[in-house]
């Protein structure tokens, strides 16, 4: 329903809520989904990063290069860097307002968030490879 | 834009005198808006401490001159601190989520519950940190 009215505001174009990506709701999904994986996950990762703290390489390898830990602790990055790069997109949009370095740090974000998850796999898999 | 009399101080001479609607100075700083802005925190830090965690695993996992460069952030007492913090980060952060989780199913939205989420929050972040590393002490 509609209700007509002959007030102008003086205003055009679209309003404040429209100036961000225009995927609110999408966002908020995707934040709350992720969310669901990652809290367990996350006190596994809490778990494990304690038990690190003081040790050798060789302790540390004792520690987390196991299966599990190490496939845990994978998921945990992998899932928790596309979380991160979601929220860390909300941010800029939030804070960065000069269109060119917004899209400049949109695309930083998203190349940072990819080697960032990358290079924790890559890592995590040659401290559980067999030596 | 309009052309009668705006507060903007680009276009008005006198705008940066006018005062301004108050907003922000008129909260009082209430818990569930510090843990807002400490979800936000703690989220863009983690991000940073992902960063560094991955220098420590490549310096385990690679040895030799990757662990002299990095494997501080796991021996040393300030990389133990790092990480003391980074866990609690994880914990404040995720207890975020589940306020997020209740909130969104209309939970605890009256003004007494809503605080009380919120101080859970922070209690139950540093509460969690402390219990998992008396009890990693203990076992380990
Ligand atoms: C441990 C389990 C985690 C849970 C349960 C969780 C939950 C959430 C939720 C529900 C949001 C959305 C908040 C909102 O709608 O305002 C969020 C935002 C965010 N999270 Fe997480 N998260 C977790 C781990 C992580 C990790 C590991 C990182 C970083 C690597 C991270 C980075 C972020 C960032 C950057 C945001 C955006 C903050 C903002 O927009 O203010 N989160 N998290």
């Amino acid at each position: 329903m509609s209700t007509p009215t002959h007030f102008k505001s003086g205003r055009e174009g679209r309003g404040a809520a429209f100036v961000a990506d225009h995927h609110g709701s999408e966002h908020a999904r995707f934040m709350r989904l992720t969310s669901y994986a990652l809290a367990p996950l996350g006190i596994l990762a809490v778990w494990y990063l304690a038990g690190v703290v003081g040790l050798s390489a060789d302790g540390v390898r004792a520690a987390i290069g196991r299966p599990f830990p190490a496939l845990t602790l994978i998921a945990f990055g992998v899932i928790g860097m596309i979380h991160a790069r979601e929220g860390m997109n909300e941010i800029i949009l939030d804070y960065v307002h000069d269109p060119a370095l917004k899209d400049k740090a949109l695309r930083a974000n998203q190349w940072a968030a990819r080697a960032i998850a990358a290079l924790w796999t890559l890592a995590l898999m040659l401290i559980a490879a067999p030596r | 834009m309009d052309s009668s009399g705006s507060a903007n101080a680009d276009s008005d001479p006198h705008g940066a005198q006018r005062p301004l609607s108050p907003h922000l100075s008129v909260y009082r700083p209430m818990m569930t808006m510090m843990m807002s802005i400490a979800h936000r925190i703690t989220g863009a830090g983690l991000y940073v401490a992902m960063a560094l965690l991955t220098l420590l695993f490549i310096g385990v996992g690679m040895g030799g001159a990757f662990y002299a460069a990095f494997g501080w952030l796991g021996s040393s007492a300030i990389g133990g601190l790092l990480v003391f913090l980074i866990t609690w980060a994880i914990y404040h952060h995720l207890l975020g989520g589940v306020r997020h989780f209740l909130w969104d199913r209309g939970l605890y939205m009256d003004p007494k519950g809503r605080e009380a989420l919120a101080i859970g929050t922070l209690v139950g972040g540093v509460g969690l940190t402390v219990l998992t590393w008396i009890a990693k002490s203990l076992a380990g």
